[in-house]
């Protein structure tokens, strides 16, 4: 299982899924997000158990709190999606709490830079278990229009895992709600997205190879200071 | 403050020198080669002279408005191109224009003369590096501290890998800057904050309650707007950007800026109705944008997602269900055309025309109750009132544009003072309001929905009555857009933000040379210190929002 | 003279006489179990009243639906809501001040139910009538702020810092004219009991074309009537002035970092405080659980109801104001006029008595 965790994109989806399955029913592996401590004392079987966890995710599925976060053009069209005329909270879905401790799905709606990647991910490192993302819009799943930009990440998933990713640029409201409503469903349903091993992620910079740029900024950062790599030339 | 006096030349119009020559002559040996722009003179300065000629240009001959820094790596120098205007008389401009060498690019800082500069050369050094002497904080401002290279320098490897800090992660009360006998405390506004519309990050100090002092840190959404447009073609390629760059549906008007500057560097004539239904198109975005401001200024100022804000919200929605009649889509319509738009109104026009009118006929009833329930409301006038004071002269030394700077009762509006498209033949006011506060900003917004829905409604009725085989509505274009080599202009429109300007230099290809955006929101942010030191956090947040400024604009 | 609107039983005697208990054990079973028939009722309102009304309420002031896939009315998203947030995970950040980052959530909700203990609710639901009833009510309901100071102090973060101060500011600044304002009733009632009180307005004070108006002091004093509502906003922290909490300034105040069962003790506690701040105006100013036809609890309901609705009207439409207006409103305006309507009542009542 290792080795194929260390493939930055899984493209075959029979395989995701039986990920998923996998990871789900023996407890460890990839993703540990639903797994309880009664299930790992009982085994994955018993009734009671089953049904306590089909319960646990209609309740995450039924309900959910968004965060409030923005960051470009889809978050716009994410504006009209709460408001008036498409009012996703008819979906109990339309609470955005402005503290990520305190929210359950991330919208993620726009392009993510190079400045503020670590900071994203240092927002959803903040949010509790079970947490959920919805990738919006294209440059959350390619970095979209400005792909080819020296400061752009190549999508959300570089940086978080992402459950479901919604295209457009921006996508229309209809197919945002189309999109959390399919997380939801997903998750009432008791999948959710594998974990994949991200390219970029956040570290001590003592913690770094020693190459030439780590020595170049060496006397700049201070060694305890979270710092995040892009290898451009090995991004996707 | 370092802020001189205003012109002293308000008696003296008619002397002011505009021609070539004039403006030669007033700089003397200053200059030291001349060069023509499409759009103005250019004269060629030595880099240590920049403060020089730019106070005698501002002071002598009147050009107040730095509108905006180009900075560019040529074959054999660096430049950096100062664009010279003035808020009375708009069409008067000129270019300065200031080589460095390659080995040692220095230059003067226009920052003691124009304090817009400030961030314009900042700008300059991260992405093109050019280094500015006597600069008051020279240092990155879209790309990271971190950052190696610059990205838009002509040997830049994009694939080289970069470490980026992540300093704002620790929060402890230990590690306060605490000053001997002051009690201040630094606190991280943003980058995500739910005040910050979109990813702004505020460094802030403060003492109790009160802002101490105020740094906006920016580049969270810089998204390489402008090595897009330069990796681009004329024709078709780059048109789908300005959509993104102010996405608060002001796309139309973004895409009238990129218009505007290559028909004009290519000289192509668009047909009139093709203007008008640009003009009417514009104004819709121009309400959209406007509503978005006015309702997230609400919910600044009222805490929560609740009425105003969803009123706004419903409004806007109104406006691009027009819109996307008129261009298949919500907010990145992709619609204009050098030398014309994509297509014309839908069918039945009819149809159309009433959902226009409808539209219109509702929005007084509307706007009414945007009055009632925010102009109208006294805890709000007590909030905005006196807040968020931005003077004239400083908001001009800034280089504030749009509803920003006529709210401080600077009478300066592109879509008049230097006309284009179909404004000059229509009936319309420029909305300026004296109050020089948040209160002055959110009413010039809400006057100026209505005065975009009065040229709504008279470009709706021009449309209806134009014949119907004079429907030109592209102009007859060549396939493959090559301007000359060493062809420069700069041009700007009024976007819902202020003055959008877009500077291009042909380099005989069909792709720019340089592709320089000028931002008005970019501008109008840098002056969020000077309204919001000694203020309350409240009135900065208010005053954030009154600025009504978009990150994807601001960072490009 | 006076009829009793409800009987003088309180509810643990009745409790300890239905099931035959008597002596200490009664008074302790009874009271035990009184205590948490009322904390269930007040908990239940405040489930409906928290992740559901809520919603519904916002969403008519804003032409939106709000929660409709869930149950009918979306009813149910009540449940899934309330075990959703319960088995989040509880982050605990680091460098918090354990004791009081944990204690914090816990005394929010707890002072405010405390408080209904000497709440006449009506049909005899009413757990305890001491002579000090009203003081111990405010009393009861101002140890929230010392858990609010607890949590910003606590959590280690500037906004809860920042959300934290607020809190005290405003509570000071706040409390004084809601008390002052709570005692011109006390002087035309001359007692701090809450029967005496809710029995004192069933008199009548006229009548017109046989209907009878009761003199509650809502009508008998409206000045008074609209200083305590005011005051009262202030106290549980709804617009305009929500200022501790204040989402688009600090955050979320006091409560940024807390997640899970601490984040839902917190948000009972507001809820639990508005009814609480209700309560009190109902019992002082609007007869408590008397009214026509229906019965005293369902009047009360509807009361404290009505007054939670004035809150989220209030912030659907009302902007928050400045943290100096705030202050200045609270101690220039509010504790003057509390003092002008405590002397004037002083003297009508001397006057008249």
């Amino acid at each position: 299982m290792s080795s194929e965790r260390d493939r930055p994109f899984v493209t075959d989806d029979t395989q995701v899924q039986t990920e998923t399955r996998d990871a789900r029913m023996t407890g460890g592996g990839a993703d540990n997000r639903f797994n309880s401590k009664l299930r790992e004392a009982f085994g994955s079987s018993p009734f009671i158990l089953t049904k306590f966890d089909q319960f646990m995710n209609w309740v995450r599925g039924s309900s959910m709190f968004m965060l409030q976060f923005g960051i470009a053009c889809c978050s716009i069209e994410m504006m009209h999606t709460y408001s008036v005329k498409h009012d996703l909270d008819r979906f109990a879905a339309g609470v955005p709490r402005a503290s990520p401790r305190q929210a359950d799905v991330i919208i993620v709606p726009g392009t993510i830079v190079s400045k503020f990647a670590p900071r994203m991910k240092r927002v959803y490192d903040q949010m509790p278990e079970p947490k959920f993302v919805v990738g919006m819009g294209s440059c959350t799943i390619s970095g979209g229009p400005f792909q080819e930009g020296y400061n752009v990440i190549k999508g959300a998933e570089e940086v978080i895992p992402v459950d479901i990713h919604v295209p457009g640029c921006p996508p229309r409201p209809e197919a945002l709600i189309y999109g959390v409503a399919k997380l939801q469903q997903r998750i009432a349903e008791g999948e959710s997205s594998p974990v994949t091993v991200k390219p970029y992620e956040l570290e001590q910079f003592d913690d770094l190879e020693q190459d030439e740029i780590v020595e170049k900024l060496a006397d700049q950062i201070d060694e305890d200071d979270l710092v995040m790599r892009y290898n451009w030339a090995d991004s996707p | 403050m370092s802020l001189e006096e205003p012109t002293p030349d308000d008696g003296a119009v008619e002397t002011l020198p505009t021609g070539a020559d004039e403006i030669a002559e007033l700089l003397g040996d200053l200059v030291i080669d001349t060069e023509t722009h499409v759009n103005a003179p250019g004269f060629v300065i030595r880099p240590d002279t920049v403060q020089e000629t730019l106070r005698r240009l501002r002071d002598e001959a009147g050009f107040d408005h730095l509108s905006c820094v180009t900075a560019e790596e040529r074959e054999d120098r660096y430049e950096s191109i100062y664009h010279l205007t003035s808020f009375d008389d708009r069409q008067r401009e000129v270019s300065v224009i200031v080589p460095t060498t390659k080995d040692d690019p220095v230059s003067e800082s226009a920052a003691p003369v124009f304090r817009t500069a400030d961030w314009h050369e900042r700008e300059a050094y991260d992405l093109v590096g050019i280094d500015y002497d006597d600069h008051p904080d020279l240092r990155r401002i879209l790309l990271p501290e971190t950052w190696q290279g610059h990205p838009l320098s002509q040997n830049y490897d994009q694939d080289r890998p970069q470490i980026v800090t992540l300093d704002e992660w620790e929060n402890p009360l230990a590690e306060d800057h605490r000053e001997d006998e002051g009690d201040t405390m630094y606190i991280n506004i943003g980058p995500h904050h739910p005040a910050t519309h979109g990813v702004l990050h505020v460094k802030t100090v403060l003492d109790g309650e009160q802002v101490a002092d105020v740094d906006p840190d920016i580049g969270y959404l810089h998204r390489c707007e402008e090595q897009m447009c330069q990796t681009k073609t004329y024709r078709h390629q780059i048109m789908p950007y300005p959509d993104r760059w102010d996405y608060a549906s002001s796309g139309l008007l973004n895409e009238w800026a990129y218009a505007r500057a290559a028909e004009d560097l290519n000289d192509i004539e668009v047909p009139e109705y093709a203007q008008i239904i640009r003009t009417m198109g514009s104004e819709l975005c121009r309400i959209a944008s406007h509503m978005l401001a006015v309702g997230t200024f609400a919910l600044d100022v009222y805490g929560d997602f609740t009425a105003i804000f969803m009123y706004a919200m419903r409004d806007r929605e109104k406006t691009q269900n027009i819109l996307e009649d008129l261009t298949g889509q919500r907010m990145m319509f992709n619609y204009f055309r050098l030398g014309g738009v994509v297509w014309d109104l839908p069918e039945p026009r009819d149809e159309f025309f009433e959902t226009v009118r409808d539209f219109l006929d509702d929005l007084p009833q509307a706007l009414e109750e945007y009055h009632d329930l925010i102009t109208g409301n006294e805890i709000l006038q007590s909030r905005t009132i006196d807040t968020g004071v931005l003077p004239p002269e400083v908001a001009k030394s800034y280089g504030a544009t749009g509803p920003v700077a006529r709210g401080s009762g600077i009478d300066y509006d592109l879509r008049r003072d230097d006309p284009y498209g179909y404004y000059d033949e229509l009936e319309w006011d420029v909305i300026t309001e004296d109050g020089c506060d948040n209160f002055s900003r959110l009413l010039v917004r809400l006057r100026e929905v209505e005065e975009s829905a009065k040229i709504i409604e008279q470009c709706a009725d021009l449309l209806e009555d134009w014949p119907e085989d004079e429907r030109e509505i592209q102009a007859n274009v060549p396939r493959t857009l090559k301007p000359d080599d060493d062809t420069e202009i700069y041009r700007a429109v009024e976007a819902a933000k202020g003055e959008l300007g877009i500077y291009i230099r042909g380099d005989g290809t069909d792709k720019p040379g340089r592709f320089k955006i000028r931002s008005p929101c970019f501008s109008n942010l840098q002056t969020l210190p000077e309204m919001s030191t000694g203020e309350y956090i409240p009135d900065m947040v208010a005053s954030l929002g009154s600025l009504d400024i978009v990150l994807g604009e601001v960072d490009r | 003279m006076v009829t009793p609107l409800q009987s003088q039983v309180l509810l643990p005697e009745r409790i300890a006489g239905l099931l035959g208990l008597s002596g200490t054990i009664g008074q302790i079973v009874g009271g035990l179990l009184g205590a948490f028939i009322i904390a269930n009722l007040l908990l239940v309102q405040t489930a409906v009243a928290g992740p559901w009304a809520k919603r519904k309420i916002t969403a008519a002031f804003t032409d939106r639906i709000a929660v409709n896939r869930v149950g009918p009315f979306g009813l149910v998203v009540i449940v899934a809501d309330a075990v959703r947030l319960l088995s989040k995970e509880l982050v605990i950040p680091e460098g918090v001040d354990r004791p009081a980052y944990d204690l914090g959530p816990l005394l929010v909700p707890f002072s405010a139910l405390l408080g209904f203990a000497v709440i006449p609710m009506g049909n005899g639901i009413h757990l305890a009538d001491p002579e000090t009833g009203l003081v111990f009510a405010f009393a009861a309901s101002s140890i929230a702020s010392l858990g609010l100071v607890m949590m910003g102090y606590g959590s280690n973060n500037k906004y809860s810092l920042l959300g934290g101060l607020r809190a005290i500011a405003s509570n000071i600044a706040y409390e004084i004219p809601l008390v002052v304002t709570a005692a011109s009733v006390v002087v035309f009632t001359g007692t701090l009991q809450m029967s005496e009180i809710v029995a004192q307005q069933t008199q009548p004070l006229l009548s017109i074309a046989g209907v009878t108006i009761p003199q509650w002091f809502a009508i008998v004093n409206p000045f008074a009537f609209v200083l305590f509502v005011v005051a009262n906003l202030a106290e549980v922290g709804r617009n305009p002035f929500d200022v501790p909490e204040a989402p688009t300034e600090i955050v979320a105040g006091f409560q940024t970092e807390y997640s899970s069962v601490y984040f839902v003790l917190i948000y009972l506690g507001e809820f639990i405080h508005i009814f609480l701040g209700g309560a009190i105006a109902a019992t002082l100013f609007l007869g408590g659980p008397a009214g026509p036809f229906l019965p005293g609890f369902v009047w009360f309901t509807i009361k404290i109801w009505a007054f939670y609705l004035f809150t989220q009207w209030a912030r659907s439409a009302i902007p928050r104001v400045r943290i100096d207006q705030f202050l200045d409103i609270g101690w220039k305006g509010m504790l003057v006029l509390s003092f002008a309507n405590l002397a004037l009542t002083a003297i009508i009542v001397g006057v008249i008595a």
